[in-house]
């Protein structure tokens, strides 16, 4: 039987849950300040990364990727025993941040890690994004099923697991939350869709977008285990090895992200006073929800 | 210059896309030119409806296979063919954003998801939306065309349902385009769940407990009370993680986005990504025992207090009111 | 003849009311631990007797009346407020146990900005009297990771020590009185004075008994300016912890007092400073504060010791700011550690110790090595210095590992009492303290006699004086 060979694409993103509510606002207007050759700069990215300023919190795996890489891992070790063998390999795009994270993968049990170094900030730009990771897995053709959170950074659009799809001309199935691996030709996975919970059987190769899944957290690796990898081989791509020039494709990226503004959410944030929680209830019911029970 | 409004009667929730899609033609988009309704139904017996709740007076009738996108993509890019057609507007959710992104790259057009609002320019057009997770909007200029926007998951109105004239202006059957079931890579669909969080979503009073529940029983607590209250009961997420709650409560970006006329909090800090399920109440009141906690700033009405203990206190005086 | 658990609950309501015992199976379960049996707790396995009830105290009154009771019965009783020890110090070690809750004793009694000290109950939330005090420009200059968890008493009981030690110093030099019950009923208090000698300081019989002489139900601590303002956050990168530790030293014995002084392992720090710190370095940070002319004058004197050392390397100081205001835990880390160790099976535990300056970089080598070389499924070991003093400093071993191959019963066994034991053994061999700050609750019990050696002979008098049929919390500091 042959092995299913899985790729899993990752993204090492800020925390921007340790961001403080100052270093948002720090960011607002930033972009829609720029003109002429700073909207070159909004374009190639950087431009957005320095509108909110994220250099100070530390990095972490996108909560979706980290996700998929642990989904991975258990196709692996569920078909371990029953013939179906896993061949796991990890990629990201970025720069050395993303080093220690493939290390980490490649203690786990990930045969092939992959960076495709690049110096300017996708944050804003899947088009470009998707093409790398597309002619990646077709210059390696080692690739049957590639799985990838559905966010790509703070841009939020959730359009990558498709554009990467359609380069590759692979169906592609997302908000994926379970997958099984049927045969070394077929996964079956449950995904969310508007009306309900979807599970559906996928002719490999075909493209996974991870969502909300139960699955989580990936897990640690011993440091036996990373002593046993220190030598392992982490592959490293340049964009033009793939044909690609980021900077054109930056500039050809179909949209620009020209302003950003704080989600201000202001209420009035009325304290209610009294004694005992029963005292705070019956004032609180009294001043403004007796009013609203018609509505509910 | 037209734009084509797509309206997906293949899934389930065509009557949400009808609200969403016309709310958002009359409140989102400004310099719209002619528009027209793409109407996609599988079942013979949904086209009368269908056509009555699309949101523009033009509407062209195409029957295709049940939840085929693939199928749906094909025919959009076809029509995108006729120059005319430069602006496709999509519902919101899920399968919004892949029409959209599929049909946007197989034009060489623009995509862009989750639109708040757009306004159309002979050239560009411009549109906002959120980005960095819910903490900020961004806008965005779009340049090649057909431009394929998906409308933000906030676009609903019930007062936006269609009553007017339709006209028909075409009608085909493209069933076969799905292609036959050796040509397709999905297999043994199987809709497991009806909507998991239908009833979240449409809730008018609901009550969100958060990680400051601080157990499994505190939670159970706050589920217990909203009940006697008749609020419907959501967590944040991470609860629902700890498993002290089913994985369908959660609400925020993950999960559901709701927009009751009363919204009780106890025990959630009211992270933006918590918040965003819940921005469009009408009336927020937390529960939280700290005052500098974020929800404090984004409620209405704040009681500094044990979260349970208030929520029980406050099904008291509820309960026996809305029996 | 001991009383049956009934028995025990009725005493108990006739002193606190029906309303204040709580007898609920979970909930009872969940009181026979702390965070030392929490791999367990999270997998729904409790080992340790099962206690009688948890008793709400909420008075000096009630505590008394539970003590005595107590007393005259013989029942073991666990005093309790945050529920943020670390060291089994919560744990009931006897079959039907009283756990003592102060938590609802919330009061704070007084804040005296002129004298400049504050008064409060034992259950009162050390982040809800800084808050309040930081209305009124001041601080308690304490603060703990588990501030926004943590109690004053068991705060004080366990000789707790914050992250601005090395300026504000620990618990010890915050209190100046404190009120206690003994078990036999008697209710002690020490009044609020600057300095007295009077004979021994005998507040330090009650700070630091953990449960084991008294319980304590009001403490009195110190306040001081509150100046954020003035904050100076400095950082660098040094290629070794020996250099590190010898910067440390130098920093103290100069006379500076810096807030904060720490100083991270490679290991430890790439938790927190992967995003500016090369791998395989060691982190120092300081934080200078007080008066604006004090702050500058410490900020610079650190920079004249640091620059003698070419191997530290200044970061931006906006990195150290950055971190320093998310250090804190509160429900939501802990919620999602749970969460954590739940679906992946790795757990993180630490063992804080304190050496002079000549042994504490030989314990942190030595115990360091062999944790990794003798405890199996380790996926990180590491530490940092972060209370320095005069003549030394702590070491807080930080470390993760796999629980694998053993039910959640076993997880302390098979791995943290040997790593413990490690630790421990290191610290005694090269003449360092087994524990810096949280307690030793029940987990390092087993070395205590060495540690103490000749003066355990006080420890032990303490005891018998005190409490002489030993019903203060069974197997905490002094081995059952
Ligand atoms: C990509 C991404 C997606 C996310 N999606 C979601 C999502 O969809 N939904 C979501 O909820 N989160 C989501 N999050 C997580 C989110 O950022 C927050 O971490 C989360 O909402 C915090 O949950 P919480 O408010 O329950 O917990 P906390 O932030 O820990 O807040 C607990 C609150 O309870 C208070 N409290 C403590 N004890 C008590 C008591 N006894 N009584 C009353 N109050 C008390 C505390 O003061 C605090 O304010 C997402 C995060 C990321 C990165
Ligand atoms: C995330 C985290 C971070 C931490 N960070 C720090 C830190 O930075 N510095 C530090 O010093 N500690 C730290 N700790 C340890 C812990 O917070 C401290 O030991 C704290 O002092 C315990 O206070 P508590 O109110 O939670 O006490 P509890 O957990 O309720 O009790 C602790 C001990 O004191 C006894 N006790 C409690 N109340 C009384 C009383 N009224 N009278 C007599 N005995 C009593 C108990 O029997 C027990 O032995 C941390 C713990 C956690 C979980």
């Amino acid at each position: 039987m042959n092995a299913m060979r899985i790729l899993v694409r990752f993204k090492v993103t800020p925390d921007y849950e340790a961001l403080r509510e100052a270093d948002w606002a720090a960011g607002e207007g930033d972009c829609s300040d720029r003109s002429g050759a700073a909207e070159a700069d909004a374009r190639a990215g950087s431009g957005v990364a320095s509108g909110v300023e994220t250099r100070y919190v530390p990095r972490i795996l996108d909560c979706f990727d980290e996700s998929a890489l642990e989904m991975a891992l258990r196709m692996r070790d569920a078909t371990a025993s029953d013939g179906v063998p896993v061949d796991l390999g990890a990629i990201s795009v970025g720069g050395r941040e993303v080093e220690p994270h493939l290390k980490t993968l490649q203690a786990l049990g990930y045969e092939r890690a992959t960076r495709v170094h690049v110096d300017a900030g996708l944050d804003f730009a899947p088009t470009v994004t998707a093409s790398i990771i597309a002619r990646y897995v077709q210059e390696t053709n080692k690739t049957d099923l590639l799985m990838l959170g559905c966010r790509n950074g703070p841009d939020d659009a959730g359009t990558l697991p498709f554009l990467v799809a359609e380069e590759l001309g692979w169906p592609c199935v997302t908000q994926v939350t379970e997958v099984m691996v049927l045969s070394d030709d077929r996964v079956r996975v449950a995904h969310m869709v508007d009306d309900g919970l979807l599970r559906v059987t996928v002719r490999l190769p075909c493209v996974l977008g991870v969502g909300n899944a139960v699955v989580a957290r990936l897990r640690v690796p011993t440091l036996t285990a990373r002593l046993a990898r220190r030598e392992a081989h982490i592959e490293h791509v340049q964009t033009s090895d793939l044909g690609i020039d980021v900077v054109s494709g930056l500039a050809g990226e179909s949209y620009v992200l020209t302003g950003l503004e704080v989600v201000r959410r202001d209420r009035s944030g009325t304290i209610i006073g009294g004694q005992t929680p029963r005292e705070k209830a019956q004032t609180l019911f009294d001043s403004h929800l007796k009013s609203l029970m018609g509505k509910l | 210059m037209r734009s084509l409004v797509v309206l997906d009667g293949t899934v389930g929730t065509a009557d949400r896309q009808a609200r969403a899609l016309g709310a958002f033609l009359r409140d989102g988009s400004t310099g719209h030119p002619a528009a027209e309704t793409l109407v996609f139904f599988s079942d013979d017996r949904d086209m009368g409806r269908l056509v009555e709740q699309a949101p523009t007076r033009g509407v062209r009738l195409v029957k295709t296979a049940e939840r085929r996108p693939d199928a749906i993509v094909d025919i959009l890019s076809a029509a995108a063919r006729d120059a005319e057609n430069q602006l496709f507007i999509f519902t919101g959710g899920y399968s919004g954003t892949e029409l959209a992104t599929r049909l946007a790259h197989r034009t060489g057009g623009t995509v862009m998801t989750d639109a708040l609002s757009i306004e159309i320019g002979p050239e560009r057009l411009t549109c906002r939306r959120p980005v960095y997770s819910n903490h900020m909007v961004g806008s965005f200029e779009l340049a090649a065309r057909p431009w394929c926007v998906s409308i933000d998951v906030s676009w609903d109105d019930e007062a936006a349902a269609a009553r007017r004239e339709h006209v028909v202006l075409s009608s085909t059957d493209e069933t076969g385009a799905a292609g036959g079931p050796d040509e397709t890579p999905f297999e043994d669909l199987e809709l497991v769940e009806p909507p998991p969080t239908g009833d979240l979503e449409q809730s008018r009073f609901l009550v969100v407990a958060g990680a400051g529940a601080g157990s499994r029983d505190g939670v159970e607590r706050i589920a217990a009370a909203a009940r006697r209250m008749g609020a419907e009961f959501a967590v944040s997420r991470p609860v629902a993680m700890s498993a002290w709650a089913p994985m369908d409560r959660l609400i925020g970006v993950s999960g559901t986005r709701t927009a009751p006329e009363l919204c009780i909090v106890a025990g959630a800090s009211g992270a933006p990504a918590l918040y965003w399920g819940i921005e469009k109440a009408g009336f927020i009141a937390a529960i939280d025992l700290d005052e500098r906690a974020p929800i404090a700033k984004s409620a209405d009405a704040v009681i500094l207090d044990d979260g349970v203990a208030v929520i029980e206190e406050l099904a008291e005086i509820i309960a026996p009111k809305r029996e | 003849m001991s009383l049956s658990r009934e028995t025990i609950v009725e005493g108990l309501k006739h002193i606190l009311g029906a309303d204040s015992v709580v007898t609920d199976e979970r909930i009872l379960r969940e009181s026979s631990i702390d965070r030392f049996r929490m791999f367990e707790d999270i997998h729904g396995v409790y080992t340790q007797p099962i206690p009688a009830a948890v008793a709400m105290a909420r008075s000096t009154e009630q505590v008394a009346g539970v003590l005595r009771f107590a007393n005259e019965h013989g029942i073991n009783v666990v005093a309790r407020t945050g529920r943020t020890a670390t060291e089994g110090g919560l744990e009931t070690a006897v079959p039907d146990s009283v756990v003592l809750d102060g938590s609802g004793m919330n009061q704070i009694v007084v804040i005296d900005a002129y004298n400049m000290q504050a008064t409060c109950q034992c259950g009162v939330p050390l982040q809800v009297l800084e808050d309040r005090v930081r209305e009124q420009g001041l601080t308690t200059g304490h603060s703990p990771q588990s501030k926004p968890l943590a109690h004053m008493g068991g705060l004080t009981a366990t000789r707790s020590i914050g992250q601005l030690s090395t300026l504000y110093g620990g618990i010890e030099d915050m209190i100046v009185g404190l009120e206690a019950v003994f078990p036999d009923g008697t209710v002690t208090r020490i009044k609020n004075v600057p300095r007295r000698a009077v004979g021994p300081d005998i507040r330090h019989v009650i700070i630091g008994n953990e449960g084991t002489l008294c319980y304590i139900t009001e403490v009195t601590v110190k306040l001081f300016p509150y100046l954020p303002e003035n904050n100076i956050f400095l950082g660098y990168t040094v290629d070794t912890m020996k250099t590190g530790f010898e910067v440390l030293r130098e920093v103290m014995v100069n006379g500076y007092r810096p807030s904060v002084a720490r100083l991270y392992d490679p290991a430890d720090g790439a938790y927190h400073f992967a995003h500016f710190v090369p791998e395989g370095l060691s982190v120092l940070i300081f934080v200078a504060e007080g008066p604006a002319g004090i702050a500058k004058a410490t900020a610079e004197g650190i920079e004249a010791i640091v620059a003698r050392h070419p191997e530290c390397r200044k970061v931006e100081s906006r990195y150290i700011s950055t971190w320093f205001a998310d250090l804190n835990w509160g429900p939501d880390k802990i919620a999602r550690e749970r969460e954590g160790i739940l679906q992946t099976g790795n757990i993180n535990r630490t063992t804080e110790v304190s050496g002079d300056w000549g042994c504490i970089n030989d314990i942190y080598e030595n115990a360091l090595r062999r944790i990794i070389e003798e405890i199996p499924d380790i996926t990180m070991a590491g530490g940092h210095s972060s209370h320095s003093y005069i003549n030394g400093t702590n070491m807080y071993f930080n470390y993760f590992y796999n629980v694998v191959d053993c039910g959640p019963e076993e997880e302390v066994t098979k791995y943290h009492t040997p790593i413990n034991r490690i630790i421990c053994e290191e610290t005694l061999r090269h003449g360092g303290a087994i524990v810096h700050h949280h307690g030793l609750g029940k987990a390092r019990t087993p070395w205590v006699k060495d540690e103490y050696g000749s003066s355990y002979y006080i420890l032990e008098g303490l005891k018998r004086a005190f409490d002489p049929k030993g019903i203060m919390n069974k197997g905490t500091i002094i081995p059952a």
